[in-house]
């Protein structure tokens, strides 16, 4: 035994290429039974409400944001992505996220993984994508869905949307303003994301992940409903969630939506360093 | 181990061909978990091409040595070497010719054993792209899968679900395979090819490193042994080596015990009554550091004790563990 047959050759390739990675990790979250059953639960939010909306049109009995739908089928994608972003949406990054890491420990696959070798800031990379892909297709699936069900089943007076301030907007403004939604709201999630992710890393549990998430968004809630505790909110993520629904306005107030994403970016930096400072040092 | 066919005929990088040359390397290696010391400074050398095998109770630190081999632990103290390369900075240039089975298989319930394989075989460095669905199909035949492929892994059974864990490792030629206990939950056929497995490798050039507590399995199929004890390294080398060593003298079958002990003792060798099954002959065992054998038989020949068999007692490797592993250091 030579040392030319045990020494691994100089141009040994250290990992495959980034587009197979992301391509093995989209089949992976994509034949994920999972993933399949939440998007298809993300598809029904702006039927029901659609639903609901139409039959409680006929008695007369609308209020609020939803009730504004009524009528107005453009404002049902936003509505739908508004509503769910209290808690269905980050409950859905969440699981992607527990999945990515604690759920590929728990089951065995992170060695793999590592073994392969899917280099460590790579791996980090490739969960990031992964989670990032869910969110887009949740918030998507709100969106597409919430167009077609407005316009078929809520109606639109002349295919227009007439916004919170009574004015109305034309087919193409309305699609745009639900365009802005979609991108805003997938940067709240990818905050939300990063900073799962970073919990991901950290244990093997899957459900600490969740319970994390969804612990962290009630204790949010309590906090910025304290009046004494009023100079927090800036620092709170949810604080600006209410601000989707500015684009129903007109002319739109973006003050909301910019200040939130900064937040949003504060949250994705120090999640991403986080989850990249454990994955660099974590056991497998 | 000049004869063997290596895998490919690369050129060793300049600089680096010693002779004799080291598949993986332990200097020094110590794992805390809190206060608990699951491995203790162990020094290990794996040679190229051997098949070697660890062995040790449950607890003394096989699997721990072998995640920091893998680069999978960060050690406490120490360092290691996997293929010449320090671990874990220059690791992503030796994985790539490493195949391991650590801690039972793990893939995803809700794929099949197919397309579990796939991702694995997607994420290897040295298959491409065109290359992957054969890989597959090869390895899936080889641990003998070819069946039960388009089952989801969530029903396969734990003979199977080990299996599709070393279909992984053969996905590809290695240089280096380790596999960690990869007879658990194998029926005696799953054994079997295990065995034929590692022998397969051995002959390819492979070089393999199996931690087991079958020690039948081990004295089988490995040419080198590291025992371990409590996170120490108790003993390494060549499994032919050490069991030599272990060689306790000579075995002296006879009728007349009695007669046979003062003759030997008389003629200044130690010797005692040799501990046997009733079933069977009842013999006596003479160290070594008396009269050589032949003189020690003529003279017990002419004192008029019976010798119906004279043998050098060999230890097999269960005995030597023993010795190895439960007596105080």
């Amino acid at each position: 035994m030579t040392a030319a047959a045990v020494l691994p050759r100089v141009d040994t390739p250290r990992g495959v290429s980034v587009i197979r990675l992301l391509g093995a990790e989209l089949r992976w979250v994509l034949r994920r039974p999972r993933t399949l059953v939440m998007l298809g639960v993300f598809a029904l939010v702006p039927v029901l409400i659609s639903i609901g909306v139409a039959v409680a049109d006929s008695d007369g009995s609308n209020h609020g944001l939803i009730g504004a739908v009524a009528g107005n089928g453009l404002m049902l994608p936003v509505v739908a992505i508004t509503v769910s972003l209290a808690l269905l949406l980050p409950l859905a990054v969440a699981m992607a996220a527990a999945d990515a890491i604690a759920g590929e420990a728990a089951q065995g696959t992170l060695r793999g993984l590592l073994l392969a070798p899917v280099g460590r800031l790579r791996l980090v990379g490739m969960k990031a994508f992964g989670v990032l892909v869910v969110a887009v297709l949740a918030v998507l699936a709100l969106a597409v869905v919430g167009v077609v069900a407005g316009m078929v089943i809520v109606g639109r007076p002349e295919g227009q949307l007439v916004t919170l301030s009574g004015t109305t907007l034309g087919m193409g403004d309305a699609l745009g303003r639900v365009t802005l939604v979609v991108a805003w709201t997938i940067g709240q999630l990818a905050a939300v994301g990063a900073v799962a992710l970073a919990v991901s890393a950290l244990t093997e549990h899957p459900s600490v992940v969740i319970a994390a998430v969804l612990g962290g968004l009630i204790v949010f809630g309590v906090l910025s409903a304290i009046p004494a505790l009023e100079w927090l909110q800036p620092y709170l993520l949810t604080t600006g969630w209410t601000a989707s629904a500015d684009v129903l306005r007109d002319p739109m107030p973006t003050d909301g939506l910019v200040t939130s994403t900064l937040r949003a970016l504060c949250y994705l930096a120090v999640g991403a360093g986080l989850t990249v400072f454990r994955m660099l040092r974590r056991d497998a | 181990m000049t004869a063997m066919p290596s895998v490919d005929a690369a050129p060793a990088p300049a600089g680096a061909a010693p002779v004799g040359a080291v598949a993986a390397r332990a200097i020094g290696l110590r794992k805390e978990f809190g206060r608990t010391v699951a491995v203790d400074g162990i020094d290990l050398d794996v040679p190229a091409g051997s098949v070697l095998g660890m062995l040790g109770p449950n607890g003394s630190g096989k699997t721990t040595l072998i995640r920091m081999l893998l680069g999978l632990s960060r050690p406490t103290a120490g360092t290691a070497e996997l293929l010449g390369q320090p671990v874990p900075t220059g690791i992503d240039r030796a994985l790539p010719h490493v195949g391991a089975l650590v801690e039972g298989p793990g893939f995803h319930p809700f794929l099949s054993g197919r397309e579990n394989l796939r991702r694995v075989a997607t994420m290897e460095p040295l298959l491409g792209r065109g290359e992957i669905a054969h890989a597959v199909d090869v390895a899936l035949k080889r641990v003998g899968l070819a069946d039960a492929a388009d089952r989801r892994y969530r029903g396969y059974s734990l003979g199977m679900k080990q299996r599709l864990g070393l279909a992984a490792v053969l996905l590809l030629p290695r240089r280096l395979v380790v596999l960690d206990e990869p007879t658990n939950g194998l029926d005696p056929a799953g054994t079997r090819d295990v065995r034929r497995i590692i022998a397969e490798l051995h002959a390819a050039g492979t070089t393999v490193v199996v931690s087991s507590h079958l020690l039948a399995e081990v004295e089988a199929t490995c040419t080198h042994v590291a025992v371990l004890q409590a996170g120490s390294l108790v003993a390494a080398g060549e499994l032919r080596t050490l069991l030599a060593a272990g060689t306790t003298g000579l075995v002296i079958a006879t009728p007349d015990v009695d007669l046979a002990l003062r003759t030997l003792r008389s003629a200044g060798a130690t010797a005692y009554r040799a501990e046997r099954d009733s079933s069977e002959e009842q013999a006596v065992v003479v160290g070594d550091d008396g009269p050589p054998a032949p003189e020690l038989i003529a003279l017990l020949v002419r004192a008029g004790v019976a010798v119906h068999e004279a043998r050098r007692s060999r230890t097999n490797l269960e005995e030597l563990f023993a010795r190895l592993t439960e007596e105080p250091a």
